[in-house]
């Protein structure tokens, strides 16, 4: 009976389940060049790994992002080029602090829907009510705190500024989802090249030889 | 040298002849269309799972504690891992889209009515077969979907009468979804496949008894047969190459467009994702097992929908030949069922409001009535249309038809 | 109308040729991405140093240490050990033992019999592997038995501070 109660109990919260948040993701186009990269990892390194780990990359695999050698160093900080970029804060010191144990981020900008827009929005929805208390638009109740400051930024022009670091931070984050991205679609795009030049051949020759059926 | 080397294997072993017979030579109606390329490229996608899987294989790690780590180190580490993982993912997609169009070919052209009974058949435990393969094979990248997918559909079992509940402790080997399911999961995705070349073999040689039907419903004279090679081989290869640029456009360009974003989070035993939806190919199933209000029924239903497709051959009873090609009312209701899949599919993507229950009880009726009034609408169609007077180009095949039993090819 | 035939097959004979060529190529092509995702991984290659603190070992001890997942013979030889080696040139594999060692004090070979791979044994004169009966001196060269060669000597450096580095 158990498994009958697990079953009726996921196809009832299928059913009940009101259509998945209406909440809308920012519409932005999330760069990918490396000077947005290079800042993202670098935001990244220096804020979300306080919390967040990175556990699918090691140190070494930053170099990809095309650093200098003091730009480099200073990043990774004394850490070993295989080590794994896990957060400062051990997983049971962060239950403790927030209750969860904040998720990795390794796949982050491939585990929502909607990605990257949905990280980026998560960033830059957090707001200061009248009361004073910080919440998040995009996930209400959220145990993450405002990481980048949004809510109390002042000026449009410092909520630009902070937009532009969310962007290079989503950035970075979709890189680190995908690392292979650039190699797989340069293949690609040769791959399909040739299976579009074969497949030409062989329409002519198939033409060629049912011609001899008269 | 090679010709000596020939006849002593020859004079062993029917090499040439068998080539000849059942390859270069054999015989196969000069009228196909591509919908009969479906077959030849559902050889070559199970090639591609076969050997893309062994490769996995070689890397993938079945324990609940390594699973989903052991991708992403196929992902990121083993050189070329990530292509051979899209190869595999977008390959299962990529064989049901291309059995289900064999099927519906199947359906439209009455190509499993006598004597292709077998085929048909054969054809029904193949997709059983290849059901049962993927989703076995879903479980083990071990995210939430894959762990929510395996909990819902091995709970199904439950329902089952009397022992429903030792049922599902067996299949799991725990009491949920566990490390022996896993396990055994992965030990029988590796092993179904090879079952299926099996049967795979046992549809060829049905297929080269009976040989391929085609467009007009009824079987050619031998000299409208011409031979495999080369016409077929081109022309095969021609369709496998095109469906190879759609299917690599996705492995390179869109490879996570059949991977749920949830899979993407480690499976979670104490926390289901918000919107569970099983892969696209079984999604006109699921809508019908969440029609029924009832678990068992439910089950049962999602059961005969997939099994009920064997019956065509006992369904169709009308003395016509072949399927919609001369048949109004049959090609009206193969339309109607396909239009209903593509319903019932969309459904099965939906959270089941009001609306969507509905509908969705709606859909499940038409699917089963079609099949279960065809043997009346079939009776009665015949009638109609030869009230009505065949067509002459039927009334010239089933001429020859007469003639061609009656000089007793 | 012959002749046209003729070029026509002709063409046709070298479209069919281009055809199966650029096919085979494909296919050939389509192989390698299979072959390379058998190689070690980075992770693994990143396991291809191992380091040894020197200053622990005694003289006349041996440590053995994992290098590429084999075993590794760090044996601190005293000065008997020394001079007894020198002074022979070894078996079936002639080889001075200044060439075998950096430091006369520090012998370091790979711990796996040149015949089949077996971890031979310490005795008091060298080795004894176990699994065919191969004799090895305390420089690590063949005296007897079936393996053809002396114990290789992987790669390795000794720093200032006296840290054995392998790889
Ligand atoms: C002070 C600690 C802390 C820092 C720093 C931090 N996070 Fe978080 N993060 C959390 C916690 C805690 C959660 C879990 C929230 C929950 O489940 O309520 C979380 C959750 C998330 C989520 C998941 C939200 C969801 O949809 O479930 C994302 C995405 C995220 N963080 C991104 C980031 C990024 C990007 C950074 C760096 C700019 C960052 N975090 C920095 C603590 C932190």
């Amino acid at each position: 009976m158990r498994s009958l109660r697990v079953l009726s109990g996921v196809l009832l919260a299928t059913t009940m389940m009101p259509v998945v948040m209406a909440a809308v993701l920012a519409d932005v186009e999330i760069p990918s060049d490396e000077a947005s990269l290079q800042r993202g990892a670098q935001l990244a390194t220096s804020v979300c790994l306080g919390c967040h780990g990175f556990k699918y990359l090691r140190f070494g695999n930053l170099q990809a992002l095309g650093f200098s050698d003091e730009q480099f160093d200073s990043l990774r900080a004394g850490q070993d080029l295989d080590a794994a970029l896990d957060s400062y804060t051990p997983a049971d010191v962060a239950r403790d602090l927030y209750g969860v144990v904040p998720p990795d981020l390794s796949l982050m900008a491939k585990a929502r829907e909607g990605g990257p827009h949905h990280v980026y929005t998560l960033l830059t929805s957090y707001y200061t009510d009248e009361s004073g208390v910080t919440d998040n638009h995009l996930l209400p109740g959220v145990r993450m705190p405002d990481v980048l400051g949004y809510s109390s930024a002042a000026t449009p022009g410092e909520r630009t500024e902070l937009e532009r670091q969310a962007l290079d931070v989503v950035a970075f984050l979709s890189w680190a989802a995908d690392p292979k991205v650039e190699q797989r679609e340069r293949l690609g795009y040769f791959v399909l090249g040739y299976l579009v030049l074969f497949a030409a051949l062989l329409y002519v020759l198939k033409r060629r030889i049912w011609a001899r059926l008269g | 040298m090679a010709s000596t080397l020939l006849a002593w294997i020859n004079r062993r072993f029917p090499f040439t002849s068998f080539v000849r017979n059942e390859l270069t030579d054999y015989p196969v109606p000069r009228n196909l269309s591509f919908w009969w390329n479906f077959g030849f490229l559902a050889g070559f996608v199970l090639l591609l799972q076969i050997v893309s899987g062994v490769f996995l294989a070689m890397h993938y790690k079945p324990d609940v504690n390594l699973a989903f780590d052991s991708v992403q180190h196929i992902m990121r580490e083993v050189e070329y891992g990530w292509l051979i993982r899209y190869l595999h993912s977008t390959g299962a997609s990529a064989f049901f889209a291309v059995i289900y169009l064999h099927m519906i070919r199947t359906l439209y052209y009455g190509s499993y009515r006598a004597p292709r009974e077998l085929m048909w058949w054969s054809g029904q435990v193949l997709l059983l077969l290849i059901m049962a393969t993927a989703f076995m094979g879903y479980l083990l990248p071990w995210g939430q979907m894959s762990y929510w997918g395996a909990q819902v559909i091995t709970s199904l079992f439950g329902a089952t009468p009397m022992i429903g509940e030792e049922l599902v402790l067996w299949l799991r080997g725990d009491y949920a979804v566990g490390d022996a399911t896993l396990n055994r999961f992965f030990a029988l995705h590796y092993l179904v496949p090879f079952v299926l070349c099996v049967m795979v073999l046992i549809h060829l040689v049905a297929l080269h008894h009976v040989k391929s039907s085609n467009p007009s419903g009824i079987d050619l004279a031998a000299k409208d047969n011409i031979p495999f090679h080369p016409y077929f081989t081109i022309k095969d290869l021609f369709g496998m190459v095109v469906f190879a640029v759609m299917f690599f456009a996705v492995v390179f360009f869109a490879p996570e467009t059949f991977i749920e974003e949830a899979n993407n989070v480690p499976a979670d035993p104490l926390q289901t994702p918000p919107h569970i939806v099983p892969e696209w190919y079984f999604l006109p199933f699921y809508a019908i097992l969440r029609a029924i209000p009832d678990t068992l029924g439910g089950a049962a239903a999602m059961t005969v929908s997939v099994l009920i497709f064997a019956a065509m051959p006992l369904l169709d009873r009308s003395s016509l030949p072949g399927g919609a090609r001369y048949r109004p009312v049959y090609r009206a209701m193969f339309y109607l069922f396909v239009m209903d899949v593509l319903v019932l599919g969309y459904l099965g993507t939906q959270a089941p409001e009001a609306w969507v229950v509905v509908v969705g009880r709606v859909a499940t009726i038409i699917y089963f009535s079609i099949f279960l009034l065809l043997p009346w609408v079939s009776k009665i169609e015949e009638r109609w249309l030869r009230r009505r007077g065949l067509p002459t180009a039927l009334q010239a095949t089933m001429a020859s038809e007469r003639r061609q039993k009656a000089s007793g090819v | 109308m012959a002749d046209t035939d003729e070029a026509d097959a002709g063409r046709r004979d070298f479209l069919t040729t281009t055809t199966t060529i650029i096919g085979a190529a494909g296919a050939a092509a389509a192989c390698w991405p299979f072959v390379v995702s058998m190689n070690p991984t980075p992770g693994v290659r990143a396991q291809g140093a191992a380091s040894l603190p020197l200053d622990g070992i005694p003289p006349g001890a041996i440590r053995t240490v994992a290098w590429r997942g084999k075993p590794v013979f760090v044996f601190h030889r005293v000065p008997e050990q020394i001079a007894k080696a020198d002074s022979s040139q070894g078996g079936k594999d002639p080889q001075p033992d200044a060439e075998r060692v950096q430091d006369a004090a520090w012998l370091v070979v790979v711990g796996l019999c040149t015949h089949l791979g077996c971890v031979p044994n310490k005795t008091a004169d060298g080795w004894l592997c176990p699994c065919h009966g191969s004799v090895y001196d305390n420089s690590g060269r063949i005296l007897s038995g079936p393996a053809p060669r002396n114990l290789d000597i992987p790669p390795y450096t000794i720093s200032a501070d006296g840290t054995l580095m392998i790889g």
